[in-house]
């Protein structure tokens, strides 16, 4: 038997034991738990610490951004606007690092701002051609009108008036077809194969000044234009001599030249004023060589369209435009080649050129090529010396020159003095005696075989389809009505 | 036919007088025979009045048929020819009497038979 006291002992003991033990976990955790708060309170403000950096951080992020996002919409994006119209203008860089995610924004402004200025300059042009094709329509109707009383009325005072009135409507028609031509119309006008040398003086007609216009023609007779660059190299040369005639001193002459190179015709025009500074003269050529597409807009106010429908043309017609030598009479040189393919050959005899052209100083030049080609390889070495071509063809051409340039048969008397190279005109001229006394009718139905209706039919049948085939190929390409 | 030309001319008629329509003298008239004078050509012409003297070359014409000859109106072969009368490189003599010339239906029926006879 357990007795009573023993047993409260060992309770106790016991007891004692574990309050002993359980006070030491108390203490120790009690320990802990300090080291726990301490800890926590560290790491609390470590938290708080970055917390407000963070925030700091962010704030100064977002001031960043929004002074990089006013600086892209008050300086970089007008900049940009503007440079579309002026390449010159400086376009200021992002302000800080976080600028360079503004550029895919300054790339999409610049796209769409040069699509939206195409598109108005496409449509200021579509309406400008609509407007300048009906002025030229009916320029073209009054000149005819003006043709014809020029034939029917030969009273001087009357045709004194008439022919100031047709120079008037030459001038005003130029204006209206260069501004047609720059807005990408059409030239506006079908001329048959022509003498090369009527189509620069048709171009030299149409300019207020051009009696100023020396022309020299050392082309040989009957160097002419396919009919599809007549033209052109009509329009071309009158905007280049307008230019020679403006920027020189009115008691100056304007000199141009025609001549047979390797591969073509130039045309050269030389004037004698004052030259252009480098920085235009490249601006010039640029817009002549017409490889940019022009743009409506950027021709000035007033526009200056001249240089900018040669440089149309150029594109349109394979010719190509020089602006960029000095004259050697100090003012600026422009040469217009005409390449061999747009050359084609027209009998003088049968379709002189027009009357009031410079007779060619070429006149003693025998067998007369029938090909472009031919013609542009035998030219080189058969030529004279720049420097000596005019005075010499001028002598040259004294004696010759009455059929070539009049295209009439001179009749047969005066026909002595030639050497070995007038042989062919003597043999044609000697269908003429006979011919003096008729004037006109005879010499056409001579010298064209008369055609069978077949044959009629078949040439007009192929004009026909070509001039159909063509219209065609213009509406394709123009996108607009086929005329 | 010839010097036939389809379509408007590219140098119009002014340029050949340099835009004056008024002769140098009032004698010209459209039947005006003009005939060059011997001698030789002194070169530095304007290019119309050059050609006026070649058409002339060696004949006579009429102011009309130069015209026709070089395409341009008889106003501008007038003011042509009496430049170059005046640097006496051509004579005018007035024109045939009227009662000179050929009966005006005769000629109509000869050409009416030429038409004719042409295929």
């Amino acid at each position: 038997m357990i007795e009573i006291p023993e047993l409260a002992f060992g309770c106790l003991a016991a007891g004692t034991a574990g309050a002993f033990a359980l006070g030491g976990g108390l203490w120790r955790s009690r320990r802990e738990q300090d080291r726990l708060r301490r800890e926590t309170a560290g790491l609390r403000h470590q938290a708080e610490q970055s917390l407000r950096a963070g925030v700091e951080e962010a704030e100064r992020v977002r001031q960043a951004f929004t002074a990089e996002l006013e600086h892209l919409v008050t300086r970089r994006m007008p900049a940009e606007a503007t440079r579309t119209a002026h390449p010159h203008v400086p376009v200021p860089g992002p302000a800080g690092t976080a600028g360079t995610a503004t550029e895919p924004v300054l790339e999409a402004l610049r796209t769409a701002i040069l699509q939206e200025r195409k598109r108005v300059d496409a449509a200021a042009r579509a309406g400008m051609r609509g407007a300048t094709r009906e002025i030229q329509a009916s320029l073209y109707r009054l000149q005819d009108l003006l043709h014809g009383l020029q034939e029917r009325y030969d009273d001087p005072e009357l045709a004194q008036v008439l022919y100031t009135l047709d120079h008037e409507n030459e001038q005003s028609l130029r204006r209206a077809q260069v501004a047609a031509v720059v807005c990408g119309a059409w030239v506006g006008l079908a001329r048959e194969e022509s003498h090369l040398v009527d189509a620069v003086t048709g171009g030299q007609a149409r300019l207020a000044g051009y009696r100023r216009v020396r022309l020299h023609n050392h082309l040989l007779p009957g160097t002419a234009l396919v009919s599809h660059a007549v033209e052109p190299v009509a329009i071309i040369a009158a905007e280049l001599i307008d230019n020679a005639l403006r920027h020189s001193s009115p008691e100056t002459s304007v000199v141009v030249s025609l001549e047979h190179v390797d591969n073509g015709v130039t045309v050269t025009v030389d004037d004698a004023g004052v030259g252009m500074s480098p920085d235009e003269r490249a601006a010039a050529q640029r817009m002549v060589a017409g490889t940019d597409p022009i743009m409506f807009s950027d021709l000035g106010d007033p526009p200056r369209m001249g240089l900018a429908a040669v440089g149309q043309l150029t594109r349109q017609f394979d010719l190509s435009v020089d602006l960029s030598s000095r004259s050697p009479y100090g003012g600026v040189r422009a040469v217009l080649l005409v390449h061999g393919h747009l050359l084609s050959h027209v009998d003088p005899e049968l379709r002189p050129a027009a009357a009031s052209t410079s007779p060619s100083t070429r006149t003693g030049e025998v067998p007369r090529p029938r090909l472009p080609d031919d013609e542009a390889d035998r030219e080189p070495a058969s030529r004279p010396a720049p420097g000596t071509a005019p005075v010499a063809g001028h002598e040259a051409a004294t004696d010759g020159t009455p059929e070539s340039a009049a295209g009439h048969p001179a009749p047969a008397h005066d026909r002595p003095q030639s050497g070995a190279g007038d042989l062919p005109r003597r043999r044609r001229r000697q269908v003429q005696p006979d011919r003096a006394a008729l004037i006109r009718p005879s010499a056409a139905e001579a010298a064209a075989p008369a055609r069978s209706p077949e044959e009629c039919a078949a040439a007009l049948g192929a004009l026909q389809s070509a001039t159909a085939a063509a219209r065609e190929e213009a509406a394709r390409t123009e996108g607009t009505d086929p005329r | 036919m010839r010097g036939h030309r389809a379509g408007r001319p590219l140098v119009p008629a002014y340029l050949s007088t340099e835009g004056v329509a008024r002769p140098s003298r009032n004698s010209l008239e459209r039947l005006s025979v003009l005939t060059s004078t011997a001698g030789p050509d002194p070169g530095e012409l304007p290019p119309a009045q050059h050609a006026l003297r070649g058409a002339l070359e060696g004949g006579s014409l009429t102011v009309v048929e130069a015209a026709a000859l070089l395409r341009l109106p008889v106003s501008a072969v007038r003011v042509l020819s009496a430049a170059l009368i005046d640097q006496g490189l051509v004579t005018a003599r007035p024109p045939v009497p009227s009662a000179g010339q050929p009966d005006h239906d005769l000629l109509k029926r000869v050409a009416d038979g030429l038409r004719a006879l042409k295929l």
